[in-house]
């Protein structure tokens, strides 16, 4: 009674802050890969100002080059400016990493959500083919499809968000199955909750941010995966500036010019660590167990 | 069938020139800036069984910890002293306490699911002390666990040697723990809230179990309790702890049948027990230990709170065979 | 008896327990519940006691209807609760509320306080939107909290804070019954001694039904009117409060009371044993196993709950007479 008399209220937008954003503020790894996601997305979108060159541009005069005040990281064997590739590259790498997750995620969710709330029949028939997909490791399903769907950038994204349904759903539907057994979910049965209601305001709020971040993990995994592809040559088509493309490029020089590889490689590097530490951020800050300061 | 255990108190015929067992005085546990135990003085006798008592948060289960060595330098900052028989126990080094532990000192937990390693048999744990201290021979060691627990009360020892934890009920692992505990013959018995997960008739079961194996082996016990009332029953002195500090300990009968303390006092009236009667609750909480109030820490929830209550911590001072620390001993 | 509001007719749940291996042992029966008779009048105050494994949550989830009865019959007023239309459904969602023994985890962990209690004034309509806020204040006023704690969280409030919500909730949809599962096990006493003076008075002023489910004779004799003790899914003894702690005529009922602390009395272990496992039940009286004064006669014949005196029933061949 006492106990609680020095509560003040407090607003909607103040709670927000203090459950989400200063948890997420205090993660400081978690900020400085944020900083350089930002610093990437930055890049892409404005690589058509920032570019020094045309990416795909050749000249076969400057192939090979050292970084130079022309060519600020190279040149490849091609004579492409390096700087160029890089930025378009940055924009192709995110696009194709946020688009296949969003469209892996939309699916897989469907199918969980359908799957953990349907239960019996449909559940099992679902699960058993979200085993099929899992059966596979991403890398080996995304070439098969890419075996049948044919080259190109959206033919990537579809591959790519095909080996990303079975995750999604498998894990929708544990936590929608974890959260339909938690005594909240029958409390609001016994109220006489319509189930549509509880479907809505009691599973989907619990289940949504540990999907979300698995989302934010998975991107990185998207953007590496595709880079793979395009290395191992069946992914996006040449001359795309795309870094795996262009670290397969360089492999054949990597004595003699080894920026050519090295400089898409570094900064595949750099995001994937960067995108791992704001996951590890967000999960952080999203995971209730985290928040016993209050 | 049950053992009647005679509950007569048992202070009276212990020598009051004996050396104390234990010795804690002015002893202060510091988690950086938090004082979370604040001058507790205590002894116990050979022979005789000491509760603990107080709400969640009152450190009593943090003196329990101090006092087996499980909590220590450079996790927390310890001050005073905590004498065991010639054995100062904060200078101790790792290595000696964990020949204490298990050894001179038995303990028991709450929850013995989570106490017993799932992955051996009971037989097996029970027999861990006394390869470990005891260096019995495996053979001896096999003999000495059926013994333990058929002592314990376990029916079929030999056959439940080999059994799981997972496959004994709830009082049953408590069995096997008090067997553990007592494997090694032990000084003293350290018992945090060893039934508060139990039905009473198993309670009282294991209650008078503990009781009759300690008096057997002339140990003496420490119980971290929150029942006042068990207290009462199984304990010949009482330590009433309140956000870090003893604020009254006694004999039990003096302590609980007449409490000087207004905590004590306090405590008492929310006690349910048989027949209605109006509870009378403690207002507020235990302050939290960032901001513990200066002078006596109660005097935010005190009835008889006055001025002096929050500017000076008063001394315990000795009244009626116990000591109280209140400026207003009625 | 004029109209009782729950009657549970020879209630009886088994669970199937199906054999393992690759033969396949036969499947055995689990008998939580085994011909329980009970009758709830308006405004009782009824506790049912018994150590764990005595089918006293499983007797709950029955009332409730969360669990239909393998047998027998549980009456809603007239009505059996397994045959409620849509209707009847939601009005039995109203009018009965239960307090869960999980006091946080039956909330959602999303949801601000504000929201849960909300919930079921705008699902049974039972005022409009603007005057909700008003309402929500009475309520939190009711069980002695500020109005301060609706922004916030579950997560955020204490154990005591948590479970007078738990009781505003139930009160939200104003009921007619309240069941209740072990609303004060692990409060420290003083937190304890606030929740059930909290629930007395509750029952007291508005004249709420409220059944509760405790191990714990204390609590029960605090709380409510009349007690009903449990043993391995039975009722063995059943009657007003006073009369239970006075004159127990059941040897199990007796020696719960034994075994519960009290300053004024030494530790006593009035029974040896453990309750034993549901399944493949002995013939003859359940508790002849543990019963301190048993007679050949209690290992043949069972024993079936008979009327004493008003309002006092027992389940014993021998019942222990009155000192």
């Amino acid at each position: 009674m006492t106990e609680a008399l020095n509560v003040t209220a407090l607003t909607r937008e103040s709670q927000w802050r203090r459950r989400l954003l200063q948890p997420m503020l205090r993660q400081r790894s978690a900020m400085v890969g944020l900083a350089i996601i930002a610093i990437y997305i930055f890049a892409a979108v404005f690589a058509p100002w920032l570019a020094t060159h045309d990416p795909t541009a050749q000249d076969l005069m400057a192939s090979l080059q050292g970084p130079s005040a022309a060519h600020w990281l190279g040149t490849d064997s091609y004579g492409q400016d390096l700087y160029s590739r890089l930025l378009y590259g940055a924009q192709l790498a995110l696009i194709i990493g946020f688009a296949s997750v969003a469209l892996g995620l939309a699916v897989g969710v469907a199918i969980g959500l359908a799957a953990g709330l349907m239960g019996g029949r449909t559940e099992w028939v679902l699960m058993r083919i979200v085993d099929g997909l899992l059966a596979f490791p991403e890398l080996i399903l995304a070439m098969a499809f890419m075996a049948v769907l044919g080259l190109g950038t959206e033919n990537v994204v579809y591959a790519l968000a095909l080996s990303f349904v079975g995750p999604f759903a498998r894990m929708t539907r544990g936590d929608v199955l974890q959260v339909k057994s938690q005594p909240y979910i029958e409390a609001a049965r016994m109220m006489g909750v319509p189930t549509a209601a509880i479907i809505w305001r009691h599973v989907l709020p619990n289940v949504v941010s540990p999907i979300l971040v698995q989302a934010g993990m998975r991107i990185s995994i998207a953007i590496l995966l595709e880079s793979g592809l395009s290395f191992l040559g069946i992914g996006v088509v040449p001359p795309t500036p795309d870094w795996g493309l262009m670290i397969a490029e360089g492999r054949g020089f990597i004595t003699m010019a080894p920026w050519i590889s090295g400089v898409p490689g570094v900064a595949l590097a750099i995001l994937l660590v960067a995108l791992n530490l704001l996951g590890d951020g967000l999960r952080d800050a999203f995971d209730p167990t985290t928040q016993k300061d209050a | 069938m049950h053992s009647a255990v005679a509950l007569t108190p048992r202070v009276a015929d212990i020598p009051a020139i004996q050396e104390p067992l234990l010795n804690v005085s002015d002893l202060s546990l510091r988690r950086g800036k938090a004082v979370v135990l604040d001058g507790v003085s205590l002894a116990l006798r050979p022979g005789e069984t000491l509760g603990l008592i107080g709400e969640s948060g009152a450190g009593k289960s943090t003196l329990a910890l101090a006092l087996i060595g499980l909590l220590r330098a450079p996790e927390v900052q310890l001050d005073g002293s905590m004498r065991f028989r010639d054995t100062e126990l904060t200078q101790l080094r790792e290595a000696d306490y964990r020949r204490l532990r298990g050894n001179k000192i038995g303990l028991i937990f709450q929850d013995a699911t989570a106490a017993l390693n799932p992955c051996f048999t009971v037989g097996a744990q029970i027999a861990e002390p006394l390869k470990r201290h005891l260096r019995l021979s495996r053979w001896a060691r096999r003999e000495r666990a059926a013994e333990l627990m058929h002592s314990v009360g376990i029916p079929e020892p030999r056959m439940r040697l080999d059994a799981y934890p997972h496959e004994l009920s709830g009082g049953m692992q408590q069995r096997v723990m008090i067997a553990v505990a007592l494997a090694c013959n032990p000084e003293l018995l350290l018992a945090d809230e060893p039934t508060s997960a139990l039905d009473v008739t198993i309670q009282a079961q294991i209650m008078e179990l503990i009781l009759d194996r300690v008096r057997a082996l002339n140990s003496s016990a420490i119980f971290v309790l929150h029942d006042l009332a068990l207290g009462a029953q199984v304990c010949d002195r009482i330590a009433v702890m309140y956000a870090g500090q003893i604020v009254e300990e006694g004999p039990s009968e003096h302590v609980l049948a007449a409490p000087l303390h207004p905590y004590t006092q306090g405590l008492k009236s929310c006690v349910v027990e048989l027949g209605s009667r109006r509870l009378v609750p403690i207002p507020g909480q235990i302050p939290p230990l960032n901001a513990m109030p200066g002078g006596c820490r109660f005097a935010p929830r005190c009835p008889k709170a006055k001025t002096i209550c929050s500017e000076q911590r008063p001394q315990a001072e000795t009244r009626d065979g116990r000591q109280v620390a209140c400026w207003f001993i009625d | 008896m004029p109209n009782p509001i729950f009657s549970l007719l020879d209630v009886e749940r088994s669970y199937e327990l199906r054999g393992s291996g690759w033969f396949r042992a036969p499947s055995r029966q689990l008998k939580a519940l085994d011909g329980v008779r009970l009758e709830v009048q308006r405004g009782d105050t009824l506790a049912l006691v018994g150590e764990s494994g005595s089918g006293k949550s499983t007797l709950i989830r029955l009332m409730l209807g969360l669990e239909p009865a393998s047998d027998g019959r549980v009456l809603y007023g007239q009505r059996d609760l397994a045959q409620l239309d849509a209707e009847a459904k939601k009005r039995f969602a109203r009018e009965v509320a239960f307090i869960y023994q999980n006091a946080r985890g039956s909330m959602n962990p999303r949801m601000r306080i504000e929201d849960i209690l909300a919930e079921p004034i705008r699902l049974h309509q039972l005022c409009v939107e603007r005057e909700i806020p008003a309402r929500l204040e009475s309520l939190l006023l009711r069980v002695g909290l500020p109005a301060g704690l609706l922004q916030r969280f579950p997560s955020e409030l204490s154990g005591g804070q948590i479970r007078r919500i738990a009781i505003a909730r139930a009160l939200a949809s104003e009921p007619e019954v309240i069941m209740a599962d072990e609303s004060v096990a692990g409060l420290d006493v003083s937190v304890q001694a606030q929740v059930l003076n909290l629930l007395r008075d509750l029952c007291r002023e508005s004249g709420i039904t409220l059944v509760f489910i405790t191990h714990d004779l204390g609590v029960a004799s605090y709380l409510c009117e009349k007690i009903a003790v449990l043993y391995l899914g039975r009722i063995v003894e059943q009657g007003p409060t006073d009369a239970i702690l006075n004159t127990p005529r059941h040897p199990y009922t007796r020696a719960l009371l034994q075994a519960f602390p009290r300053f004024d009395m030494p530790l006593k272990a009035s029974l040896s044993g453990e309750i034993p496992s549901p399944v493949n039940l002995p013939k003859g009286c359940r508790f002849a196993g543990r019963c301190p004064q048993v007679q050949a006669a209690c290992r043949e014949t069972d024993p079936a709950l008979t009327a004493l005196d008003a309002g006092r029933q027992v389940a014993c061949l021998f019942p222990v007479a009155i000192a």
